[in-house]
Order: structure tokens, then C-alpha cells, then sequence
């Protein structure tokens, strides 16, 4: 052994086993078990088949995100950009609001095939709230950011299920 | 004797952490208090492992999250014969090392950059007092993440080998690679 790996395995007994992140990571993962639990009751409830409207909101969904991957960089560069941060936060909201009132009125003459889905699209929407609230204090955490769009992928999928299955389209 | 000593590490690793072990119990059943309790007692070393083999702090942050999220679902498979931390660690390195392929694939398509030259800064001037975790971060991506889980991880290079899906050949190149740059960091000259 040199005398350099010597004084590098020094170095490396000397290195701390433990380093504590800036900001608290709790909050994200505590929302990220939730919609994992929520993603697995969606699933056991519903198929999961893509129709051709959910491959249009999937892709407006992916413009939307290309949008935020763009401006992100340059919104959320310094604290004074916090209001702009949110702001996207808030057109992604609005965006999201359009899209499900136009897919509910494209569907007002369908019958729904289960009762309670609008009390899912509802506890799916107290998630947002949840998720939303928590961006306000930290409008730059990527991760409740990917969340809020699970969450409203979520939406969009349950209102497509539950009145357009694929064997009803046959 | 040998076997004596071997039951002795064995009772060490299932009563010393006793309370460890009940914690593990009940967040396995669901308890949410249970696995904050986990967080709290494990979160530095996940985020240390985490922040060394990104080498940045933003995918450190969101990679320690996805490995909490995960081991939520993953706890059951957790039977006890090891020590926690240790198995929490390889869940760590694998976790991380996936989430940076994916980052990595996206960063990728979208701007088709190379390992940044940060490593092009000058060396420390004084290498009797080095800051070895700010020159690991600049080493190149591969060479950086071998050196973690060969010379802080205590992995072998068999073991890297299939971590990283590269040869083994690779990855002691890397090993030996990383230790050069970091000679330079260092501003040690060659003997």
C-alpha cells in the first residue's frame, strides 16, 4: 500500500457516516406513502386500460410538465421567486380544473359504473389540497410537485374508468 | 470459540437494538409514528449515501425521499437476520442508483450532456487539511459512485460490478481512476 492510500483511508475513516439534509424531507414522503395507498385502491377498483381520451389528457399532462421542466429553472432560481413558483403551481391547478370540467360534461349523458366516484374524486382533490398547501411553504420541492401531477393523473384516469371502460367502447 | 463469538454478534445484533426492532414491528404493520421514528434515527446516513454517489443536494433530497417511500412498501421484506442499517443501506444504493439512471436518461434526451467538468477546478492547496467529501462530489459520476460503494461502503467490485451493470474490470478502472483524480485534488504528486 502507498503512502497516499495510506493518507486516503485515513481520510475516509475520518468522513462523518451521517449528513442531515437542509430542508425536512418528512412532510414529501409522508405524502408520497398516502398516494401510494391511494394509487393501490384505485387500482384494485378499476381497470387500467389507457382509451384513446386518456392517452389525450396523458399528453396534455406531458406538455404541461415539459412547460413547468422549462420554466422551472428560471421561476424558482431565488427566494423572491416563490409568488412566480406558486404561480405555475396555480396554472397547472387551473389547467387541471378545465380539464376535468370538460371531461365531466363530455360525460354528463353516461351513466357512471360505480356510485362512489365522486367521493374519490373528491378525496383525490383533498389530497391536491393537501399537496398544494404544502407547495405554498416550498413551492421548488420537485417532489410534491411530481405528486400534485400523480395526483391529478389520478383524477383524470378515475373519471375515464368509471364511464368509458374498454368493454363498454367495443 | 468462533462459533461462541458468532452467537455473541448474533444476540448483539437482535437485543441491542431491541427497540429498533419493535419499531420495525409496528411501521411493518402500518404504524406511521413507528416509521417516523425509523426516518429520524436513519435519515443522516441515507441522505449522507444518498448525497455522496449524486454528488448534489437537490437529487440527494429527492432520492432519500424515494427511499423512504419505498422501504414503506419494501419493510416486509425485511426478515431480521441482518442489522437494519445494513440492510437499509444496500436498499439505499440500489434505490439511489435507479433513481439517477432515470434522472440521468431525462437529463440525457434533453440536453445530451456529458459528466459536467467540474473536476476540472484546481487542486486544494494544503492537502494536510482536505475536505474529502467536497473532492469526492467532484469526481466524474461512475468513478465517484464505484469509489462510494467500494471505499465507504465496503462493497466489492464483483458486487459494484452488477450494481452499476458494468464488468468488474470497469469497475476496479474506476476505483483506480477516482483515486488518481482525488491525488490530484489533493495536489499529491506521484511517487
Amino acid at each position: 500500500m502507498s503512502d497516499f492510500d495510506d493518507k486516503l483511508a485515513q481520510h475516509v475513516s475520518g468522513l462523518s457516516r451521517e449528513k442531515q439534509p437542509e430542508r425536512d424531507l418528512w412532510r414529501g414522503i409522508e405524502l408520497g406513502i398516502a398516494s401510494q395507498q391511494s394509487d393501490a385502491s384505485n387500482e384494485d377498483s378499476s381497470s387500467s386500460t389507457v382509451t384513446s381520451r386518456q392517452w389525450m389528457a396523458i399528453a396534455a399532462s406531458v406538455c404541461l410538465v415539459t412547460v413547468l421542466w422549462f420554466a422551472a429553472p428560471f421561476a424558482f432560481k431565488s427566494d423572491e421567486s416563490r409568488s412566480s413558483g406558486y404561480a405555475l403551481i396555480d396554472a397547472m391547478s387551473t389547467q387541471q380544473q378545465q380539464q376535468v370540467n370538460s371531461l365531466l360534461a363530455s360525460y354528463e349523458s353516461t351513466t357512471a359504473l360505480t356510485q362512489d366516484w365522486q367521493e374519490q374524486l373528491k378525496e383525490l382533490d383533498d389530497a391536491a389540497d393537501v399537496i398544494k398547501a404544502a407547495l405554498k411553504d416550498d413551492p421548488d420541492n420537485s417532489a410534491l410537485i411530481k405528486m400534485l401531477h400523480h395526483v391529478y393523473q389520478q383524477q383524470i384516469a378515475l373519471i375515464e374508468r368509471v364511464h368509458a371502460p374498454k368493454w363498454q367502447q367495443i | 470459540m468462533e462459533h461462541t463469538q458468532q452467537r455473541v454478534v448474533h444476540a448483539n445484533v437482535v437485543f441491542g437494538n431491541k427497540g429498533e426492532h419493535e419499531l420495525i414491528f409496528k411501521a411493518k404493520e402500518g404504524d406511521k409514528q413507528a416509521f417516523r421514528s425509523l426516518y429520524d434515527e436513519h435519515i443522516g446516513r441515507v441522505y449522507a449515501l444518498c448525497y455522496r454517489l449524486t454528488g448534489e443536494k437537490g437529487m440527494a433530497e429527492d432520492a432519500s425521499q424515494e427511499v423512504f417511500i419505498q422501504l414503506w412498501e419494501k419493510l416486509g421484506n425485511f426478515d431480521g437476520q441482518s442489522q437494519f442499517s445494513t440492510w437499509l443501506h444496500s436498499v439505499t444504493a440500489n434505490i439511489t442508483i435507479s433513481y439517477m439512471r432515470k434522472q440521468k436518461g431525462w437529463v440525457q434526451r434533453m440536453f445530451n450532456l456529458e459528466n459536467s467538468d467540474i473536476n476540472e477546478r484546481p487542486a486544494q492547496e494544503n492537502s494536510t487539511d482536505v475536505d474529502l467529501e467536497a473532492l469526492i462530489v467532484r469526481l466524474p459520476e461512475r468513478a465517484r459512485m464505484v469509489f462510494v460503494l467500494h471505499a465507504l461502503e465496503g462493497y466489492r467490485h464483483e458486487d459494484i460490478a452488477k450494481m452499476l451493470n458494468m464488468a468488474v474490470g470497469s469497475s476496479k478502472a474506476h476505483f483506480f481512476r477516482a483515486k488518481q483524480l482525488l491525488k490530484e485534488y489533493m495536489g499529491v504528486d506521484d511517487e
